[in-house]
């Protein structure tokens, strides 16, 4: 047995090796002592082993063994056999200076006294601090580390109410607290709670009247089922799992960069749940996806391992990146240990876990388990993918050369028609500046002469821009309101997003007009603008052709502050208005080519300027037109069209039907190839050692991979060196986790479910199953459900139907008076389930239901998120604003909001959005002034009253009282009371339908589920 | 066979108490409740736990590393060594890893008041008030890395996730006050620091105890008012509908403590929405005030608002007041105090910003007679290395991080005034006297402000989470 000695304050250890004989966890007979095991060494155990052991015991007093012990501490001695009035150790017992705090009663004082009179014979030689619980902290024979038992439902008379194994249990619980269940819900409480709880949506009136008209046990039966086949479990059920790993996508710290291709995980949790993928795979797949389905699908479960911050700023100093690393891998096993197991293994990186029979030691072996892991991105995709893209590209190859040997003649034959006819040609406006990138960056026009910045260079007459470099003009001599930004522009790649062509921007940036490509709308171009305020999208058709040749851009801006886009001198999509024109005065603003704005770092193009052109007022749609014509060399595809013989058209016209069908599909198919996936990306695992006090500079032993031997009826040995390979450690690591055989497995996920059901799990602590966590409220049920769960194949949607369909499910939540009183006064917290408490929505379901009984809710179904914050790079930080977005796409899901740490709205925040920093294993739920005016007042929370307004007015017409009727129905399944009828109609009459709108999404029926 | 959780209870446990925003309105809606409610027992535990000095806080936080050897750490054997070499094997710990020759300090040092403390002519304003405060010459970080620094500064722990001092003092005590948030943040107007948002997080405490920004313009917090035009009576009658029928939905749950939480928070809302404004608005304040706070002066304009709203709002029972100095870290010129290329250019500015307003924040809240039971924390992520940052045989005009020891202050409620404590070696380098990390800056505060840190948690995955984590130790000896 190896003993250290605490030396001095630098933290060196000497190590001595006592008696070689002694093996590691051997254990020494020293004498026949039972009395000693079992009365003197728990209480040693209970209350002063926690300071008088370890590696650095308090006083250089070690009382786990008998050599230590016997030897005493930096007081000298403390135990003299048959001696206890001169034992150091008995003083102070006696006198209730030890242990501090928590004197010993006189039963345990006297057991310590007899035994040192009786000669202090020691028993076992190394007392195991974990070896029993304690009422200080758990040991080894702690309730959930052990094996799952069968346990039965017992056997009740209920009269009827028990209708499966759940309300068995809770009944009999019940009784001896000689309380009540309560009554059953009424049908629209319940259909409502089903609703909100399986798919986080309110249900439509007719589902309820339905219901109401006939709540027969098939009519509940088909509901469950209809529910749980929804795509909306996976979005509801996937959320809850979002906050246990703490899903964000951005990195933390103090960079936060956005992490635009983190989605991937996202998709695929939520489709395992719509899947109904079993439990133990479910988990399998996010530990070692890459190893069991390489390619995409894999690639996307293992985002697990990456949700997480990411520190990318570590400094100079050797110790800064390993203590960095270190607290990188505690952050990622801590989030693996509560989410799978309920265990607090972090706990343990310091020292042995303080409440818990965790080793320190058993920290390291679990690290080194996960030291490959490795943050990054990665691009991923099937062979079927592969094989099917190249057939396309080869087809399209076919069609653009037949088409090719068309327009060259006719192109050709244009343009020597313009020769001859040089007068018909349209007059292109005047422009205050331009610039043609001839062979240098001057203004042909006036003194705007553009300066390099990066690596930028003329080549065939156009500027090249390699996405990291722009050029910048000198102030503008006079004030620019009403103007329009005209390019000749060509993209290396359609990917790209967020370079701006050319800009109008203030001197350092901070307010700016750009013609943007792709940034909020991939393959768009937007009208870029500071934190997005003038922003909207054109919807115009997405960009195919700017690879192959230059297009014309041209955006004009007209003094009611209406933005409309040209390419082609055709108008592009249809016009913006946000905000009123913003203003660019004199000598405080410049023009910058391929850079969105100067403080951007995300916004460089990569391409090709051929020309561009400033003009200080808003051109017409003529001018434009002949703008866009101007350079001799260009000719449109309409001009082509029309060229070309009657004979030729028809032809033409389908082989550019077929190039556009091939192109759209091959892009489709490239970005699936090249769509990147923000994953794990494993690096070599690495021999790890203990570090003492978790200081990366006081190395101890090392240690193989390998988990918690406290977690009983499963091996905790993986068997493996300390150099094995990445990928085996991790394997055997989610063996472990996974193994039918790991009590915690199956407790918690059985748990987690309830949580999300009741409120409050069976275990109100659902991320801690150990000694600091809570007790079970019905530990045979726990135990039952975690038997059934594991037995039945892990199937989640089985098990939702279990819960839901129990009596203690269906329960009212606001009963009769005097059950209330009487229930309220013996368990105000309903842990025995006298009742259902009553639940306020989480944020997302209060956006979600607006959204759908506004009757906007868009239904679109994964990809990435949309995006209503404005992202800002400055100065190595980025930046998330929340912004007002108007657009189908912003009126899907919140599951599917681009999620960045630190930018959450309001709305989300004061109803207690969890901000992704750390996992949120159950929400807090406050209610807050900043909540009663983010209800009332956020721009979302007014926009959906607006829409819902008009759904009423749409679906039942101009008479109030419809209109009331209606409203009242759709926000809360229930016609109004009369009382609250009057209320309405007095509201309507004054103020509008919109006025009741807003003040019905801030009812309390609305946010409360009964 | 399975121990079982002790149930049932009608009384709120120690955990329920302090895990209350679960389905209450936080601390303070809390202890009222329980003055209704609970027996005298529970109610004992209640917070502040003893009597407090300081009632309130306002917390100057620079952002970047402010020299303290330029500044409030006088180190004449500077002067000495000036162009010599730092003589030791150590490879010191800090961001750029460039040791530089030695380097003095830039400003003139004079003893200032009747306590004769040492500060430099960088603060000449504050330096008039030297007999107020209590300089600590002792702080140490964990890290000489920004972010992790000021996490730590603020939350005691190195990374995201934790609730910063600012929530925990306002989880612990609430505010004086239902018509403003307890915890009032206002950013530098160059920016907010990095961290943004998680520097004043709730983290997993209720996010009543969230910092709330204040911004400067008609809509100081998000959401006060209506996002889009609604016409005031519109707004009116609106409010008082959801009142109506928020009172019919209460008395039909019997009284259930959610849907009273939820009335009771438009009440508070509406009290918001006038008092915010009011306290946004410093027009009424005389000429004399708004001139020595510096307001009309374009250099302290930023600052000198920020501290002069800071006094306003702790006058109106707001607990906790965070002012930033510096935004964004990185970056040409600096807007922090991150002084790699030039202490002296870039102290002069940023000392130049806030030196006038916060004197005149001390000499105001001194003058209504509020520094008695209000504290005044300025503190900075690290101070800077008393070698230059440059190669091995220049003196060059930047500083780099230096965590081994560095200064702060505070001033006001509790504590010995014109009064320095604790000591760095003679070069100014490292603590040589009582190092004091911030965990213990963390327990002295929250002592001053009446609560035993070991006590003030909150429990969160497998621990009771507490702003000093398993540390802290009260600065005893700064106590009045």
């Amino acid at each position: 047995m190896p003993h250290r000695r605490y030396r001095n304050s630098n933290l060196v250890f000497h190590i001595l090796v006592i008696s070689a004989a002694l093996g590691q966890g051997s254990i020494v007979r020293a004498a026949q002592s039972a009395d000693f095991d079992q009365i003197v060494a728990p209480i040693l155990a209970a209350h002063c082993l926690e300071c008088h052991s370890g590696a650095e015991p308090r006083g250089g007093l070690d009382l786990s063994h008998v050599d230590r012990a016997m030897k005493g501490g930096n007081s000298g001695e403390v135990i003299v056999r048959h001696n206890s009035s001169v034992s150091l150790m008995w003083e102070r017992i006696d006198s209730d200076e030890m242990p501090p705090e928590h004197p010993l009663d006189s039963a345990e004082k006297a057991a310590i006294k007899d035994w040192i009179e009786n000669g202090a014979e020691w028993g076992t030689s190394l007392i195991d601090p974990f070896a029993v619980t304690t009422p200080k902290r758990a040991g080894y024979d702690w309730w959930s580390l052990q094996p799952l038992k069968e346990t039965q439902p017992p056997e009740t008379d209920s009269g009827g109410w028990v209708r499966n194994e759940i309300d068995s249990f809770v009944l009999r619980r019940l009784r001896e607290a000689k309380l009540q269940p309560s009554d059953q819900s009424s049908p629209r409480a319940l259909v409502r709670r089903l609703y909100f709880d399986l798919i986080g949506l309110p249900p439509a009136p007719e589902t309820v009247a339905d219901f109401a008209a006939n709540p027969s046990e098939t009519a509940y039966q088909k509901l469950v089922d209809d529910l749980l086949t929804s795509q909306h479990y996976g979005e509801r059920w996937g959320r809850h799992w979002l906050d246990v790993v703490r899903f964000g996508e951005s990195g933390g710290f103090e960079r936060n960069r956005p992490r635009m291709n983190a989605w991937p995980y996202r998709d695929w949790v939520i489709n395992a749940f719509n899947s109904d993928m079993p439990y133990d795979e479910f988990v399998r797949n996010q530990l070692i996806g890459d190893q069991l389905k390489p390619g995409f699908e894999g690639a996307a479960a293992t985002g697990f391992w990456v949700a997480g911050v990411h520190n990318t700023v570590v400094g100079g100093s050797e110790r800064m990146k390993l203590l960095a690393r270190q607290d990188e891998l505690e952050e990622v096993i801590a989030v693996v240990g509560q989410t799978f197991l309920g265990l607090t293994v972090n706990c343990a990186r310091c020292h042995d876990h303080k409440f818990d029979p965790i080793k320190q030691k058993e920290f390291y072996q679990l690290t080194s388990a996960i030291s490959g892991l490795g943050f990054g991105e990665r691009t991923a995709q099937t062979t079927e993918e592969a094989a099917e893209l190249n057939q396309i590209k080869e087809r399209l190859s076919t069609v653009m050369h037949q088409l090719a040997a068309i327009e060259n003649r006719a192109r050709k034959e244009i343009i020597d028609k313009r020769a001859t006819d040089f007068d018909k040609k349209p007059t292109a406006p005047t422009a205050l500046a331009r610039w043609d990138f001839d062979a240098d960056f001057k203004d042909s026009i006036g003194t705007l002469h553009g300066s390099a910045h990066g690596n930028v260079h003329i080549k065939n007459g156009a500027l090249v821009l390699d996405g990291s470099s722009f050029v910048s003009t000198p102030a503008l001599p006079k004030d620019i309101t009403t103007k329009t930004l005209e390019v000749w522009v060509q993209l290396d790649n359609l990917m790209q997003q967020g370079g701006g062509a050319i800009s109008i921007e203030t001197k350092k940036g901070r307010v700016f007009d750009s013609i943007v490509f792709g940034e909020t709308h991939p393959g768009h171009w937007i009208p870029g603008s500071d934190g997005f305020v003038r922003t909207d999208s054109f919807r115009g058709p997405v960009e195919a052709e700017a690879v192959r040749r230059p297009v014309h851009m041209a955006f004009v801006y007209a003094a009611d502050g209406t933005i409309t886009g040209y390419r082609d001198g055709i108008q592009y999509g249809s016009s913006v208005r946000k905000k009123p024109i913003q203003k660019y005065s004199a000598n405080k603003s410049k023009i910058i080519f391929g850079l969105r704005h100067t403080t951007s770092s995300n916004g460089f193009l990569s391409g090709r300027i051929h020309r561009a052109a400033l003009y200080d007022r808003a051109l017409s749609a003529e001018e434009i037109t002949a703008a866009a014509s101007s350079p001799t060399e260009y000719v449109t595809e309409q001009q082509i069209t029309e060229w070309i013989s009657e004979a030729q058209r028809d032809t033409h016209r389908e082989l550019r039907e077929q190039a556009q069908t091939l192109t759209k599909h091959r892009n489709r198919l490239q970005q699936l190839a090249n769509r990147k996936l923000y994953t794990l990306i494993p690096q070599q695992g690495a021999k790890t050692h203990v570090l003492l006090r978790g200081d990366p500079y006081n190395i101890g032993e090392a240690v193989e991979p390998a988990a918690v031997d406290a977690v009983r009826g499963i091996d905790a040995d993986f068997h493996l060196a300390v150099d094995a390979p990445e990928d085996t450690r991790r394997r055997k690591l989610a063996r472990w986790i996974t193994d039918p055989s790991n009590p915690l497995f199956s407790r918690i996920i059985v748990n987690r479910i309830w949580h999300y059901h009741f409120g409050t799990g069976l275990v109100d602590t659902p991320n801690d199953f150990g000694f600091n966590g809570g007790r079970p409220s019905h530990p045979e049920l726990l135990e039952w459900l975690a038997v059934h769960f594991r037995d039945s194949g892990f199937r989640l949607k089985d098990f939702h139907q279990l819960l839901v369909t129990s009596s203690t499910y269906r329960q009212a939540a606001f009963d009769n008076e005097s059950r209330s009183l009487d229930g309220a006064a013996v368990d105000a917290g309903n842990r025995l389930l006298w009742r259902m408490t009553p639940r306020r929505l989480e944020a997302e379901c209060v956006r979600d239901a607006m959204l759908k009984v506004a009757g906007k809710l868009n239904t679109q179904s994964g990809g990435p998120g949309f995006v209503d914050v404005s992202i800002v790079a400055n100065n190595g930080t980025t930046y998330y604003t929340p912004i007002f977005v108007d657009s189908a796409d912003s009126f899907r899901r919140t599951v599917y909001r681009f999620n960045p740490r630190g930018g959450r709205s309001p709305l989300l925040q004061t109803f207690d959005c969890p901000d992704s920093a750390s996992t949120a294993p159950r929400r807090p739920v406050t209610t807050t002034p900043l909540q009663a005016l983010s209800l009332m007042n956020n721009s979302f929370v007014l926009q959906m009253s607006a829409f819902f307004a008009e759904r009423v007015r749409n679906e039942v017409g101009d008479a109030v009282s419809d209109q009331v009727s209606r409203a009242w129905q759709l926000a809360v399944a229930r016609p109004p009371t009369a009382d609250e009828r009057q209320l309405s109609l007095t509201l309507v009459d004054n103020h509008g339908l919109q006025a009741l709108c807003r003040g019905l999404f801030n009812t309390s029926d609305f946010v409360l589920i009964e | 066979m399975f121990p079982t959780a002790n149930l049932p209870v009608a009384h709120p446990s120690r955990r329920d108490i302090f895990n209350w925003g679960i389905n209450g309105l936080g601390a303070t809606a809390l202890l009222s409740m329980l003055n209704h409610d609970a027996s005298a027992t529970e109610v004992q535990r209640g917070l502040p736990q003893f009597p407090a000095k300081a009632k309130r806080a306002i917390h100057i936080c620079l952002i970047g590393g402010m020299s303290h050897i330029d500044s409030f750490d006088y180190k004449p054997a500077l002067e000495k060594f000036h162009g010599k070499s730092l003589q030791t094997d150590e490879q010191p710990d800090i961001f750029f890893g460039k040791v530089g020759l030695l380097k003095k300090q830039e400003w003139r040092f004079a003893p200032r008041g009747d306590s004769g403390l040492m500060i430099s002519d960088m603060f000449p304003h504050i330096a008039e008030l030297a007999d107020d405060l209590t300089i600590l010459r002792s702080m140490e970080s964990e890290s000489a890395n920004h972010t992790p620094a000021l996490f730590l500064a603020n939350s005691g722990f190195e990374a995201n996730g934790f609730p910063s001092m600012g929530s925990w003092v306002s989880y612990g005590l609430g505010s004086e006050t239902d018509s403003l948030p307890a915890y009032v943040v206002l950013n530098d107007d160059r920016g907010a620091p990095n961290t943004g948002t998680s520097t004043w997080s709730s983290a997993f405490l209720p996010s009543s105890s969230q910092g709330v920004v204040f911004e400067a313009g008609d809509q100081p917090v998000r959401d006060l008012f209506p996002a889009q035009p609604v016409p005031i009576a519109a707004d009116q009658a609106t409010r008082e509908f959801v009142n109506a029928v928020n009172r019919r939905q209460l008395s039909k749950t019997n009284a259930d403590v959610t849907l009273s939480a939820r009335l009771r928070s438009y009440e508070l809302a509406a009290k918001m929405q006038l008092s915010v404004p009011e306290v946004a608005d410093v027009s009424g304040e005389t000429r004399e005030t708004t001139e020595a706070y510096g307001v009309n002066n374009k250099q302290t304009a930023d600052m000198g608002r920020r501290c002069l709203l800071g006094r306003r709002l702790l006058e109106r029972g707001v607990r906790f007041v965070q002012l930033f100095s510096g935004g964004p870290i990185a970056g040409s010129p600096r807007a922090s105090w991150d002084a790699h290329e030039s202490v002296l250019d870039n102290h002069t500015i940023e000392a130049g910003r806030i030196d006038q307003p916060v004197a005149a924040l001390l000499r105001d809240l001194k003058q209504r007679g509020m520094l008695q039971d209000t504290l005044v924390l300025f503190t900075t992520e690290f101070g800077r290395t008393p070698f230059a940052q440059s190669a091995a045989d220049k003196v060059g005009p930047g500083r780099d991080h230096n965590r081994y020891g560095f200064s702060g202050w505070m001033a006001g409620a509790g504590l010995k005034s014109g009064f320095a404590f604790g000591e760095t070696d003679e070069i100014g380098w490292k603590n040589v006297k009582r190092p004091i990390p911030w965990h213990d800056f963390h327990a002295t505060v929250l002592h001053l402000m009446g609560i035993d840190h070991k006590q003030l948690t909150y429990y969160h995955n497998g621990i009771q989470r507490r702003l000093t984590n398993v540390h802290g130790d009260i600065v005893k000896e700064i106590l009045a």
